[in-house]
């Protein structure tokens, strides 16, 4: 139980710790966002109503007489209110709505490659581990070549093999044009179909990582006294391989696991600009590009919530995969 | 003072410290740091040799060859002489982060960790928090707020290190946390060193391998980092990067216009880059955990094997040792056995001791075959005479008639119960998978009703079937690995140090209990320790280990009367004398002591 209640406290700080970060970066960096903003806003023809501007001016800092302490006080209200202000680049749609539109396309495609990558390093490593000392041996350099690949460089090549010279996948987009979002059987399919490519090269890059870590931890628990039990019962190989070792093994790769889930989010921007996907990451750099403050801001603060909410799952199964976890605390 | 104490204290790791901490010559490594060398010689002395990268000319999109060996952009650049600049500007970036991420992680991990209390917590804490908080993200939008014409190296290396170092610190921690109470560091912290003394000379130095791991590291994530953030046209404006030229390229549409040798060359700089820095970084893990270096392949065949399995004599023996030898086949391969030779009598104690590093372990395992590569048996058989009649000649068993063999024939009660258990599953699900293993054709309630018999046997609770090892204390863990090695009725037992971690009344009751089993059931032990007057107590017979090779063989009562070899004696010797009357080393075992030895002196094996 303290374990848990460890956890939870753990993740409020960072969350705090993400708020008052997004509360300050703006107010130490030179120049005045908000005025940019407003002047944004006046040549787009919106109407820079007070209340508007006052809320921006708590996101992003202001020169008017108010304590630092009121505004990030009156912030943290906004913030836990779900206002999120105005977008300025798609005005007058709120921003909270931006990213409602644009979160379930990066979910889905991230989350499902992701899941996939770890699947498959965690299973490619468990072997490789395992039958150390074979050929399988020479996977591991040839892993950390595709890791070290700076990732768009290598998703531009696929699209450029794969899309544009052999056609076998769309260039770019989340779904075909023609179609309406909706949830039919056509849509979810050309979803599908667009999804394919970004979730291979997002699989393709980050595989090796998890690779590699498995395969080291296989061959630190196969040095284990347990596995030499297993071995002494003479339990069936695939058994001390699976229930044994890999069972132990796996257990700092879900650790890492989450950790990890900070870079992912990092490599689906990339990603998303790369093949024009309409998820979170896009929105993120229209934003910038178009020093939108307070949509950069919002999706900061989303992207930080769902890795930290991750994370916390993540957590919170360990609990069950470990036993020794729930006691120690 | 401080002088004395420094030497005193950097005497024993000095000389295996410095030279276990440079990285073993391996392709990998040559390799890697060919590939760093190269790309820092285009870095560091190409742009001296190309001309101007910006001179424009009317050769746009030329292909490699002639004057120009990669061809030129769009706007008829000279490639190799934007590599050349692009590449200096990438490891500029690279190693200003690395140095500044380093510094940060070692600021948070060891210095935090070192002092301990609030501090360490503080520290910990907040390195968890950034680590958890998305960097990209967090670096996008630090950049997006600086103007672009002050983003120059300096500033996107600031954002990128203070995103990048909360890993590194976390691993720094963990090390530091182990070191501090090495005794080497206490002592100097008892001596009277000041605490950066102290971090400087005596944890530093311990913590070179993992702080170069993660320099290399941060240099690896940074540069990528940094063409990720250019790629987004958020990176250094001043300058030129590989990630510059990239975004360049993509922009000038180079991969539409199939012009590879503008698009393909700055890619592969940092992929090779990074490889190289990653297979420098495997050797450098390898002095860190030297598990994990490369073990050479070997072809299966095993030797051959002299001496052919000894038939049975008479039917009181149950297994054979004929002349086994067992080598690690190493540079300098090692005899850790030499010609052994035991009978083991059904029913009997056979011990076996000798100091740690005697080979007593390793010929136990090699009577079942767990040895590993690369010990491997060399010459001698192994027999087992089984009670429905027939002999087996173990060192020839396929793998399958070998799992087959094991446990149900003959199983083993490991050394230190800690590990022996499997720390993630339930004791019942490792009792369980004997015998879904060996004993197919049982049900589950069957199986339920056998495992539960075995712990009473042992005496362990039956409930604890559903607890995890880490929920028993050492005592009880020892008893389940008995219970465990009691499931399938086996004929032979072999026991590595079973008692060694207990304290004495916990022995006590474990090795009571041992024979109490031996004399209800009726299987014959292997009882390997290093403790000799334990095994006067307690075996029938008694070999004594050195170096390999038996010294001396005999049953415990000529042993305790008149021990023949030398070593014998110095064994037996290097136990205190509670006492001090000769014989007072076999500790009192109250009913322990058997009574065959009080009188008449029974025959070995002959306890039934």
């Amino acid at each position: 139980m303290r374990y848990y209640a460890r956890k939870f406290a753990f993740y409020l700080v960072a969350l705090w710790a993400a708020l008052t970060l997004n509360f300050f970066i703006p107010r130490l960096m030179p120049g005045n966002p908000v005025d940019i903003l407003m002047a944004k806003l006046a040549q787009r023809g919106g109407t820079v109503d007070p209340s508007a501007r006052r809320a921006y001016e708590l996101l992003l800092g202001t020169n008017s007489g108010e304590s630092l302490i009121q505004q990030y006080f009156a912030y943290l209200g906004n913030m836990f209110r779900g206002d999120l202000g105005i977008s300025v680049s798609s005005f007058p749609t709120p921003v909270s709505q931006i990213i409602a539109e644009a979160l379930p396309w990066t979910l889905m495609l991230v989350g499902i490659a992701t899941f996939l990558s770890f699947a498959f390093g965690i299973v490619l490593g468990t072997f490789v581990g395992w039958r150390r000392g074979t050929w399988l041996d020479s996977l591991v350099p040839a892993t950390t070549v595709l890791a070290a690949v700076p990732y768009f460089w290598l998703a531009l090549i696929l699209v450029a093999v794969l899309s544009s010279a052999l056609g076998w996948f769309p260039l770019q987009g989340g779904y075909d044009v023609v179609l309406w979002p909706g949830w039919n059987a056509e849509f979810i399919g050309s979803a599908i179909y667009y999804g394919t490519l970004p979730a291979l090269t997002i699989v393709i890059s980050s595989v090796g990582g998890w690779l590699l870590g498995m395969r080291n931890m296989m061959v630190s628990a196969t040095a284990e006294d347990y596995v030499l039990t297993a071995k002494a019962k003479g339990l069936r190989d695939s058994r001390i391989m699976i229930k044994y070792a890999a069972r132990n093994a796996v257990l700092p790769s879900v650790a890492g696991f989450a950790i990890s889930l900070g870079f992912v989010v990092a490599g689906s921007i990339i990603t998303e600009q790369v093949f024009s996907y309409p998820g979170i990451g896009s929105k993120l750099l229209q934003a910038v590009q178009n020093n939108d403050y307070a949509l950069m801001q919002g999706i900061f603060l989303v992207i930080t919530v769902a890795v930290l909410g991750a994370n916390l799952v993540v957590d919170l199964l360990y609990a069950v995969i470990d036993p020794r976890t729930r006691v120690s605390g | 003072m401080t002088n004395l104490s420094a030497v005193t204290v950097e005497a024993p790791r000095g000389r295996a410290g410095w030279r276990s901490m440079l990285p073993r010559w391996s392709p990998k490594l040559g390799v890697g740091l060919g590939l760093i060398g190269v790309i820092t010689f285009i870095g560091v002395i190409g742009p001296l040799l190309v001309g101007d990268p910006n001179t424009i000319r009317d050769l746009g999109l030329t292909g490699p060859g002639g004057e120009f060996w990669l061809g030129t952009t769009q706007t008829g650049q000279d490639i190799v002489a934007q590599l050349a600049h692009a590449t200096r500007g990438s490891l500029y970036i690279g190693l200003l982060v690395g140095v500044m991420a380093t510094a940060l992680s070692a600021l948070f991990g060891i210095v935090g960790s070192y002092i301990g209390g609030y501090v360490d917590e503080g520290f910990s804490l907040f390195s968890n928090v950034m680590l958890v908080i998305p960097g990209l993200p967090l670096v996008i939008v630090i950049s997006a707020f600086v103007p672009a014409d002050q983003r120059g190296s300096w500033t996107i290396a600031v954002v990128l290190a203070i995103t990048g170092w909360a890993a590194s610190a976390r691993v720094l921690r963990a090390q530091t946390l182990s070191l501090r109470n090495r005794d080497y560091v206490a002592a100097a912290k008892v001596s009277g060193e000041k605490p950066w003394r102290v971090i400087t000379v005596e944890i530093l130095p311990n913590l070179l391998p993992l702080l170069a791991s993660q320099f290399v590291f941060s240099v690896i994530y940074a540069i990528l980092s940094e063409a990720g953030l250019s790629f987004l046209g958020l990176g250094a404006s001043n300058s030129s990067t590989l990630g510059t030229m990239l975004y360049y390229a993509q922009n000038g549409f180079a991969l539409q216009r199939d012009a590879w040798w503008w698009f393909v060359p700055p890619g592969l700089i940092i992929a090779l880059f990074g490889c190289g820095l990653a297979l420098v970084n495997f050797s450098i893990d390898e002095i860190i955990n030297p598990k994990l270096r490369d073990i050479p392949r070997r072809d299966k065949a095993e030797a051959e094997r002299a001496p052919a399995p000894v038939k049975r004599t008479d039917d009181d023996v149950v297994l054979t040792v004929n002349d086994l030898s067992v080598v690690y086949q190493v540079e300098k391969p090692v005899h850790a056995v030499k010609d052994v030779s035991l009978t083991l009598r059904r029913g009997e104690i056979l011990g076996l001791a000798g100091e740690s590093g005697c080979g007593k372990t390793t010929l136990a395992y090699a009577v079942n075959r767990l040895h590993r590569p690369p010990a491997e048996v060399t010459t001698g058989s192994v027999t087992f005479h089984d009670r429905e009649g027939g002999d087996i000649d173990v060192l020839a068993l396929t793998p399958g008639e070998l799992r087959a063999f094991r446990w149900s024939k003959l199983s083993m009660v490991f050394q230190g119960a800690m590990n022996a258990l499997n720390p993630v599953i339930t004791i019942r699900a490792q009792l369980d998978d004997v015998l879904t293993t060996h004993r197919p054709e049982m049900t589950k309630a069957q199986r339920k009703a056998k495992c539960e018999e075995v712990l009473k046997l042992v005496g362990v609770d039956v409930r604890r079937l559903s607890s995890f090892p880490h929920e028993l204390s050492g005592g009880m863990r020892q008893r389940v690995m008995i219970a465990m090695a009691l499931l399938l009725d086996p004929q032979v037992m072999i026991m590595d140090e079973p008692t060694t971690a207990l304290d004495v009344v916990v022995q006590r009751g474990i090795l009571r209990e041992i024979l109490r089993l031996r004399d209800e059931i009726g299987f014959a032990v292997l009882f390997i320790t290093h403790d000799l007057p334990l095994l006067l107590e307690l075996a029938d017979r008694i070999a004594v280990m050195k170096e390999g090779e038996v010294v001396e063989y005999a049953t415990a009562q000529d042993m305790f009367e008149q021990p023949a070899h030398p070593y014998t004696r110095q064994l037996l010797d290097s136990f205190p004398s509670l006492t001090g009357e000769r014989g007072s080393f076999v500790r009192s075992g109250e009913e322990m002591t058997p009574v065959k030895r009080s009188g008449e002196p029974t025959s070995p094996g002959g306890v039934r």
